[in-house]
């Protein structure tokens, strides 16, 4: 208690009057905090709370040691797997391995709650730093590295953030508004820097263990995305069973980190992706289809996982048959599409016509015949040069049309085709002038049966006289103005 | 494009090739693979192949390497297309006053393949002279 007291003492001292309200509350909270017994779970709302010692509590407890003595023990061991026929339950290293997964469980935690801490204190020195670096880890090093240097261009952060993020950084340092903390905050910031990579460290140290008893615990799930990846899976999920039951899609995500992406935007960026993306199989994918080849993993690898989860598998064929069929798939999505062959034409008249014959056909036949007029222009009369639209025999010919001899224009229509029916009306409608009585209507009935007929008188008269045929170039014609003496 | 269709090496292949067809039109480009007229055909030629080989198969001479029918069909232009349906030399009048052949280069596949589809339909009707759909005399070239 006498710690609490001197935090909040000096809490009081460096806390300005306006938040005097806040501290009232963590109080309450830190004295909640000290009623839970088992402080495994540092709750969230107490974060604020300035001595670190009583915000993170888990390198202290007896598991968090009894676990790390053990694996490094085991470590240390070697790895001398038996592959007995021993329930995998009752095995001491499967309980270890359990334990090793609820405690990096644990460990994630416990580094988000520091995180927390360290942001708390170093708002004051630099307050967009919180929003540039996501990662606690990568904030925790930044913090420890810069402590409480105002000028960003001393400090080489190269290697510890990416070389964008790095120059974001130091710009926005430039005109960031925080000021150098006090030497006692910063300590106390540096030192939770401190305890945050211990506990990556120790992080570390218990994958790695659980990575190396991956082959014996998942051999199935570690043969479908490594080793590696398997255990990290399994650490975050909390648990093989815990990972068995998840569905694909949140296995995708399992891992999953927020970026900074300044401003870029997600569509590059392997936004939704989480341990899966360090799996060999995604890093051998062309960018394009990552997105579907993680999709794929992450449904592979939970069935993987569920065979694994009740020892369905011990030799892991199963997983390797998985991975298999992953490689294959996406070899399959990288074949260009087969190339389009150029359809035969079928043999013409190769199959009979459907259209036979019948009344209907007949009808459409009839109305879609020839008319005489048309069937004039296509015939060409023996001898007898045709008439064109051009003249001289440029242009559309004219066949036998206007050369029947008799100066006739208009071909007289033939006994009407269109159907009685049609026919009856159309002549009702037509006759109506025939009978009128006034003078100004004419007792010329034009009549669809017979047509009418215009001739051109002068035709009749020029036929022999003049006109073409009696020209200078008529064949008949003759030097008409020189007379034989 | 001619060495994307077979070539006949000799007057008893072209002979056998005209003979052994049942039931396709069997089309032969007399001229020289060098020659700018025949290649400018044979592009044609190979693009439609494919295209009309339920009802027509080609076949390139080289007038040169064989001579054999060189005054019997009157083989004197750069390029000459011939059509033949059971052993029968099958006419088509193109308007241009040579109902024999085509001897000037084709340029669109299309009427191409409306002439063979045309000249398949007049043979398999037994006839001995078809009429091209389209009229290639000189007035409506230009």
């Amino acid at each position: 208690m006498a710690t609490l007291t001197d935090s909040f003492l000096a809490d009081l001292e460096e806390l300005s009057d306006n938040e005097a309200d806040v501290l009232d509350e963590d109080n309450g909270d830190a004295e909640q905090m000290e009623e839970d017994v088992d402080g495994d779970l540092a709750d969230i709302e107490a974060l604020n709370y300035d001595d670190l010692d009583s915000v993170s509590k888990l390198q202290k407890t007896q598991r968090y040691n009894d676990i790390m003595q053990k694996v490094e023990d085991a470590l240390g061991r070697g790895s001398d797997i038996s592959y007995q026929g021993i329930v995998l339950e009752d095995d001491p290293e499967y309980q270890l391995i359990v334990d090793c997964n609820a405690l990096s469980v644990d460990i994630e935690n416990e580094i988000v709650i520091t995180h927390n801490f360290i942001r708390d204190k170093y708002r004051l020195k630099f307050p967009e730093l919180e929003s540039l670096v996501h990662h606690p880890i990568d904030y925790a090093r930044v913090v420890k590295k810069i402590g409480n240097e105002m000028d960003l261009t001393l400090v080489d952060l190269e290697g510890l953030l990416p070389s964008a993020i790095i120059m974001v950084v130091s710009v926005t340092a430039s005109t960031t508004s925080g000021k150098p903390l006090p030497d006692e905050a910063l300590q106390k910031a540096i030192d939770a820097c401190d305890r945050a990579l211990t506990l990556d460290s120790a992080k570390k140290k218990v994958l790695d263990f659980v990575e190396s008893r991956m082959g014996y615990i998942a051999p199935n799930l570690s043969a479908v995305v490594g080793s590696a990846v398997a255990a990290k899976l399994m650490g975050t999920a909390g648990g093989l069973s815990a990972l068995a039951k998840m569905p694909a899609c949140n296995v995708q995500l399992l891992g999953a980190k927020r970026k900074t992406l300044a401003g870029f935007s997600t569509a590059n960026s392997q936004f939704r992706v989480g341990y899966l993306e360090q799996t060999e199989i995604f890093q051998s994918t062309p960018p394009s289809l990552r997105m579907r080849a993680c999709r794929l993993l992450a449904g592979k690898s939970t069935l993987a996982a569920r065979i694994d989860s009740i020892r369905g598998d011990p030799t892991g064929k199963e997983g390797r048959s998985f991975r298999d069929e992953i490689l294959k798939k996406i070899e399959k999505w990288q074949e260009p599409p087969p190339a389009k062959q150029p359809k035969p034409l079928p043999a013409p008249d190769s199959e009979p016509k459907k259209k036979r014959g019948g009344r209907r056909l007949r009808k459409t036949k009839e109305r879609y015949a020839l008319t005489d007029m048309r069937k004039l222009a296509n015939r060409m009369a023996f001898g007898v040069p045709e008439e064109s639209s051009l003249g001289d025999g440029l242009g559309e010919g004219y066949g036998m049309l206007g050369q029947a001899g008799s100066g006739k224009l208009r071909v007289s229509a033939g006994p009407s085709k269109l159907s009685g029916k049609v026919a009856k009306r159309f002549k009702e409608k037509n006759y109506g002038s025939s009978g009128a009585t006034s003078g100004l209507t004419s007792s010329l009935a034009f009549t669809p049966v017979q047509g009418i007929e215009l001739s051109n008188p002068q035709a009749f008269a020029n036929q022999l006289g003049s006109g073409t045929q009696s020209t200078y170039f008529s064949e008949t014609g003759t030097f008409s103005k020189i007379k034989r003496t | 494009m001619s060495y994307l269709l077979p070539h006949l090496h000799s007057g008893w292949a072209v002979d056998q090739a005209i003979l052994a067809e049942e039931d396709r039109l069997v089309i032969i480009r007399f001229g020289h693979d060098w020659d700018e007229t025949c290649m400018q055909m044979d592009e044609v030629l190979a693009s439609v192949a494919e295209t009309i080989k339920n009802f027509a198969v080609l076949y390139l001479v080289d007038i040169t390497e064989v001579p054999d029918f060189n005054t019997m069909y009157e083989l004197y232009d750069p390029s000459t297309i011939m059509f033949f349906f059971r052993n029968k030399h099958i006419m088509i009048d193109l308007g241009t006053g040579n109902n024999n052949k085509i001897n000037w280069a084709m340029k669109d596949k299309q009427e191409f393949i409306d002439i063979v589809e045309t000249v398949y339909r007049g043979a398999r009707k037994g006839r001995g002279l078809v009429i091209a759909p389209k009229d290639y005399s000189t007035k409506y070239r230009y």
